[in-house]
């Protein structure tokens, strides 16, 4: 079942949400992805029915729902806290909306809470609670599935598990679900199709390995988690590249189709792109400077380098022993490269 | 003087003001009940006036807050779930019976239920009278006691996270089913916990009722009675029945507010 969005405004307070316009086809995982307070919740809750719009519509299944209650829409909502109904016990709350037995069996099945089924909610931990609040959300065999960051409140392990299982029961049963997270890395674990959610406004949506490959704006590069996002003038070279200069800084670019660009743009440089160095080395790649680094992060196996480049800082991303082997730490000089074909204009 | 001995002292004199005002607002009920209460309690067995008074009391204070729940809970959803222009005058119409004096309530009712108004012949009309009847005691009733039914159910549903009704509609509830069966559940405690303030409210009215319903006599208008007919040795049991019958909601009351209700915010 499809869930179409066209010119949806909604007004809420002082917030709104503006002229919104998405799509997830049938049996797809869609995500949206902002962050806190640009209108996500919203945006679920109106494709609930639980808010109404100003103007716009919504569609499921190709079908205009907007001026159905949320009871006849057919859709199942798992909000970021569980919001278990507290007077029930654990069996009541999957079973509330259920409309067989079968349904109840299959959900407790398929997010493995047999075990849980005696407990009162308030004795659940959060990770518990949340596989129950989707159980009964999946019990009452949705057209839709609708998750207001679900994960959010989960530790990393529980998160991890229960995107998987997400997944996979979305996968097996085919539904349509409709995600909405502040969380870039779960947006690209999960998403096939993918919006990104900016003050009440979706600045890019489309198929989410296109979206990370070709940002449509240094905002949407940000958002989706760009490490080098440098705002400056484009303008393109007589070799055909593409030239962008942010203070003192000149990025050179090579775009893909080969086109033009000019005025102001945004580069946008993946930190696991920049290749770093303690001296001056030959090398093909067009961007080559010497900067200094600014401070280090990062105690895992990944180290982030911050550095200054002509008064741009530039992010870098090596493995800890690289960072050991060429002596890294705030103040020394570092030589940093990257390929013309590794920078994105937006 | 110390720190220490000035916080020592402080605490003492906080200690002491507090005890004189529980001791002011304790010892006339003590009173009351110590030289009035066996003889309230076989009054109730001995004295039919005194029964028949304490009988009208429970029934009209009874059917005051079976008003007040029914009429009342709706606008307290209203009033806790929705966002409206004019809210603040409604607020003002709910704590105007607060805040007058209640034979000032009382006279206002005699104003507009009173035959010589529109309403009062036009309910006289139809075979209503309101002036001297339970009616009018239950009205009088209800004045002074419905705001404070609908100030605390409006609390206890705001209390209630709206979003727990959203996911019941999700879950297939129509707006009604949800109140039933997750809001109201949630709210439950609370709501008892107003019914009961305004039972006592009601069974305690005087001011309002001795103008609009002097006649049949509730247990607070016969105590003033005998009081001025008879003084104060045959108002005192009266009075102490009066207390006893106000201290069984007291109890209730205490007892609803043990355990907090689950899922409250």
């Amino acid at each position: 079942m499809s869930v179409t969005l066209r010119e949806v405004t909604v007004r809420q307070g002082s917030f709104t949400l503006e002229r919104v316009s998405l799509s997830v086809p049938d049996a797809a995982y869609g995500v949206v992805l902002g962050a806190a307070g640009s209108g996500k919740t919203t945006l679920l809750e109106t494709v609930a029915g639980i808010r109404a719009p100003a103007s716009g519509t919504v569609q499921i299944a190709g079908g205009d729902v907007t001026a159905l209650p949320a009871e006849a829409r057919g859709v199942g909502m798992v909000y970021q806290h569980s919001l278990l109904f507290p007077h029930l016990g654990v069996a009541a709350n999957v079973a509330y909306g259920a409309k067989s037995e079968a349904a109840v069996t299959d959900a407790v099945r398929r997010t493995g809470i047999d075990a849980l089924l005696t407990r009162g909610v308030a004795t659940l931990s959060g990770g518990e609670q949340q596989l129950v609040a989707l159980a009964r959300a999946i019990a009452s065999e949705p057209r839709v599935l609708l998750l207001d960051e679900p994960f959010a409140a989960l530790d990393p392990p529980r998160r991890t598990a229960m995107r998987r299982m997400t997944r996979a029961l979305q996968r097996e049963r085919a539904i349509t679900v409709l995600h909405v997270t502040h969380d870039v890395n779960e947006a690209a674990l999960l998403a096939d199709v993918l919006a990104v959610l900016d003050s009440g406004r979706i600045l890019q949506h489309g198929v989410a390995t296109d979206l990370f490959a070709h940002p449509a704006s240094g905002r949407v590069a940000e958002l989706l988690g760009a490490e080098n996002v440098i705002a400056g003038v484009a303008s393109t070279a007589a070799d055909g590249s593409v030239e962008l200069r942010a203070g003192r800084l000149t990025v050179h670019a090579l775009l893909p189709d080969g086109g033009a660009v000019a005025g102001p743009a945004h580069a946008v440089i993946g930190a696991d792109e920049i290749t770093l160095s303690r001296t001056a080395k030959e090398t093909s790649a067009r961007n080559s400077y010497a900067g200094s680094v600014i401070a280090m992060s990062g105690a895992g196996a990944l180290v982030r380098v911050e550095i200054d480049v002509e008064g741009t800082p530039l992010v870098a991303v090596v493995t800890s022993g690289a960072a050991r082997e060429l002596a890294l730490a705030a103040g020394v000089t570092v030589h940093l490269s990257f390929k013309a074909t590794a920078v994105r204009i937006c | 003087m110390t720190d220490r001995s000035r916080q020592h002292l402080a605490t003492v004199v906080a200690a002491f003001a507090a005890s004189l005002l529980l001791l002011f607002l304790a010892v006339p009920t003590i009173a009351l009940v110590a030289r009035g209460g066996a003889g309230g309690l076989r009054g109730l067995a001995t004295d039919a006036e005194l029964r028949d008074a304490i009988v009208l009391t429970v029934i009209t204070a009874t059917a005051s807050t079976l008003i007040a729940v029914l009429l009342g809970t709706p606008l307290a959803w209203w009033l806790a779930r929705r966002r409206f222009r004019g809210r603040a005058l409604i607020d003002a119409v709910l704590d105007l019976p607060l805040l007058i004096p209640h034979p000032v309530a009382g006279i206002a009712l005699l104003l507009v239920l009173s035959r010589g108004s529109p309403l009062g012949a036009a309910l006289l009309a139809i075979g209503v009278r309101v002036v001297s009847t339970p009616l009018g005691i239950v009205a009088a009733m209800l004045f002074v006691s419905a705001p404070l039914y609908v100030s605390a159910a409006r609390e206890a549903i705001a209390r209630v996270d709206p979003r727990y009704e959203a996911v019941a509609r999700t879950l297939g509830d129509t707006p009604w089913r949800a109140w039933r069966r997750v809001t109201l559940p949630l709210a439950r405690r609370g709501l008892l916990s107003g019914a009961v303030v305004s039972w006592a409210r009601a069974s305690s009215e005087f001011g309002a009722i001795v103008i609009l319903a002097y006649h049949p006599r509730v247990a607070s208008v016969l105590s003033y009675d005998r009081l001025t007919s008879y003084g104060l040795r045959e108002a005192l049991p009266v009075a102490a029945a009066l207390v006893l019958v106000a201290l069984l909601p007291l109890v209730l009351l205490r007892a609803l507010g043990r355990n907090p209700a689950p899922g409250a915010r």
